[in-house]
């Protein structure tokens, strides 16, 4: 039997229309069981890397085995083992739940009476069984979700590709996307890799996240380590002009020295461990320097504090935003 | 895992059956509209079949196949339609994301598009034989006809599907099908070839193939078995299908390539 496993090596994609580059030089590797996530903003190369190792399009370089299998040479090798739920749902709206999923168990080469029966334990799983025999045109975009999950586990496949599925949901459907993909994740022992936008989701579901921005991955770790490198609080300043908030820096730099901080124009964002702790000595210091910030606020880190310490790392690596 | 082409094929041409079937609207009216080909065309027109040129020929057996034809044109444009909409509902990338093979996800529409004309077909015959028609040939005759029309069919189909998987859209898979239409009216449509006065028309229509096909089917239900006279039909589609079908086996190609 072949190993679950996903391996990408220096992979690029170029898109010759409009000469876009998606995927920068992309690599990791995610092992049997393993719960992976990448996490990024929209337009970040989510995307275009699913459908590259899902064998949708091809890569401009690099290497890419997935259950063992290279994507280039036996994509449908990959299929066999693999099961996708791209952005978009995939399902004829003509036919019923029950009929679409019969139909893929028949693509994967399932005899009649086993397609039935798989087909009715999916329903169950996936709880579309009182609406299985509607038509799946008129399905609630939460039912569609759960309908092109249950595709998508027809083959029983050893990895699980979803690309946002929870996105545009809400809550209650969330959660029980959430719910499966956990519970398929830690008894059935698949290897899932998802892509999401929001940090909450691959906070609560994933053992490893790659965050990935602009075609890059820019950092890779446990939630725990990714959240360790951001520190627990931010306090964030805003001032009135550019000037003030350059002193305040300079008097943070100064007199609390290993404080980890991004300054972009006015604002300067504080990245601590205890934030309400260190707010009060931040205020007696900047009152020192007579330094009054219009807004200061202790903030739990989210998505966009990560990209934005991420991202302003990596700028000045290019010699951009300045950075302590 | 997976089967071989031949069950891919199957189950993928039931399927495009099924969804045809679910939305009765795409043929319908196509049918409905070939029907009334036929009966306004012999109702108003039959009195000129007492024109010499005619040779004593019923016009309701040379109108007929105009609404063959037009009848087939319909139907094999449902099989670009079903393309272009399984491409739009994102089912075209489930499939390509499926062991199946490739061949067969493209053939499914297609072959499910000739199932749809093969019947309308039979339908327009029974209304013609309702209405009165009498075959020179006779029931196999009748079956040349049948195989005629879902011939024509499948080079439209080609047509149809390379525009489908060609431009994804379903505007252009439409306007597509629009543009042969003409062609069912730029021809023999309603006289003999002897009887077309312009000149520009007598040009078209001799370039045109639906004149042959129209010349075959006649010939076959007017004249009897007349070798050269059903042939350049059968060529004319033999030269049209491997034409289109491979536009389409190319744009096909390319769309479910990984590019």
């Amino acid at each position: 039997m072949v190993k679950g496993t996903i391996y990408v090596e220096h992979l690029s994609k170029i898109f010759k229309k409009g000469n876009v580059q998606a995927v920068k030089d992309v690599s990791f590797a995610v092992e049997e069981g393993e719960f992976f996530a990448f996490l990024g903003p929209n337009g970040a190369g989510k995307s275009t890397t699913v459908q590259i190792v899902t064998t949708l399009i091809s890569p401009s370089a690099g290497k890419v085995y997935v259950a063992e299998q290279d994507v280039l040479t036996n994509p449908k090798g990959v299929r066999e083992h693999i099961g996708v739920a791209l952005q978009e749902t995939g399902i004829d709206p003509s036919l019923t739940g029950r009929e679409m999923l019969h139909l893929q168990c028949r693509i994967f080469g399932f005899t009649n009476k086993q397609a039935k029966l798989r087909t009715s334990e999916l329903l169950e799983v996936v709880q579309l069984r009182e609406a299985a025999d509607r038509i799946c045109g008129n399905y609630s975009g939460g039912m569609r979700r759960r309908l092109d999950l249950a595709l998508t586990l027809v083959n029983k496949p050893k990895i699980l590709f979803l690309d946002e599925p929870t996105t545009g949901l809400d809550p209650s459907n969330r959660k029980s996307i959430w719910n499966y993909l956990h519970r398929l994740n830690k008894e059935e022992g698949t290897t899932i890799f998802l892509t999401t936008q929001y940090l909450e989701e691959a906070d609560t579901l994933a053992d490893r996240i790659s965050i990935i921005d602009d075609g890059e991955i820019v950092a890779t770790g446990t939630p725990q380590e990714l959240k360790a490198q951001i520190g627990n609080d931010i306090i964030a300043m805003n001032f009135e002009n550019e000037g003030e908030a350059e002193k305040a820096e300079a008097a943070i730099t100064q007199n609390m020295p290993g404080t980890d901080f991004v300054k972009r124009s006015t604002e300067l964002n504080l990245y601590v461990q205890n934030g309400t702790k260190r707010l009060m000595e931040i205020v007696r210091l900047l009152d020192q320097e007579n330094l009054a910030p219009q807004t200061i606020n202790v903030n739990t880190p989210t998505l966009d504090d990560i990209f934005l310490k991420i991202t302003a790392e990596s700028e000045q690596k290019r010699g951009g935003v300045e950075h302590g | 895992m997976g089967n071989g082409l031949v069950k891919d094929i199957w189950v993928l041409s039931k399927r495009s059956v099924l969804t045809t079937l679910r939305s009765p609207f795409s043929f319908i009216p196509n049918l409905l509209i070939s029907t009334f080909f036929l009966l306004v065309y012999d109702s108003g027109l039959s009195g000129i079949s007492q024109l010499p040129a005619f040779d004593g020929a019923n016009y309701l057996a040379f109108i007929l196949p105009v609404s063959v034809v037009s009848a087939a044109i319909g139907g094999a444009g449902g099989a670009g339609q079903g393309i272009v909409k399984d491409i739009e509902n994102g089912f075209f990338s489930r499939l390509l994301l499926t062991p199946a093979s490739r061949l067969s996800i493209v053939l499914g529409p297609i072959i499910a598009g000739m199932l749809q004309l093969f019947v309308q077909t039979i339908l327009i015959l029974i209304v013609a034989f309702l209405m009165g028609l009498e075959v020179a040939t006779g029931f196999l005759g009748v079956l040349v006809v049948l195989l005629l029309a879902v011939g024509w069919g499948l080079a439209f189909a080609g047509y149809s599907a390379g525009i489908a998987l060609k431009t994804k859209n379903a505007q252009a898979a439409q306007a597509g099908t629009l543009i042969f239409f003409p062609l069912i009216f730029l021809s023999t449509t309603f006289v003999p070839y002897e009887l077309i006065e312009s000149s520009w028309l007598k040009v078209a229509a001799t370039i045109n193939p639906t004149t042959y096909i129209f010349e075959s089917m006649r010939t076959v239900l007017i004249d009897g078995w007349k070798f050269w006279g059903i042939a350049k039909g059968i060529i004319a589609i033999m030269i049209a299908c491997a034409i289109t079908i491979t536009f389409a086996a190319l744009s096909a190609k390319k769309a479910v390539s990984r590019g």
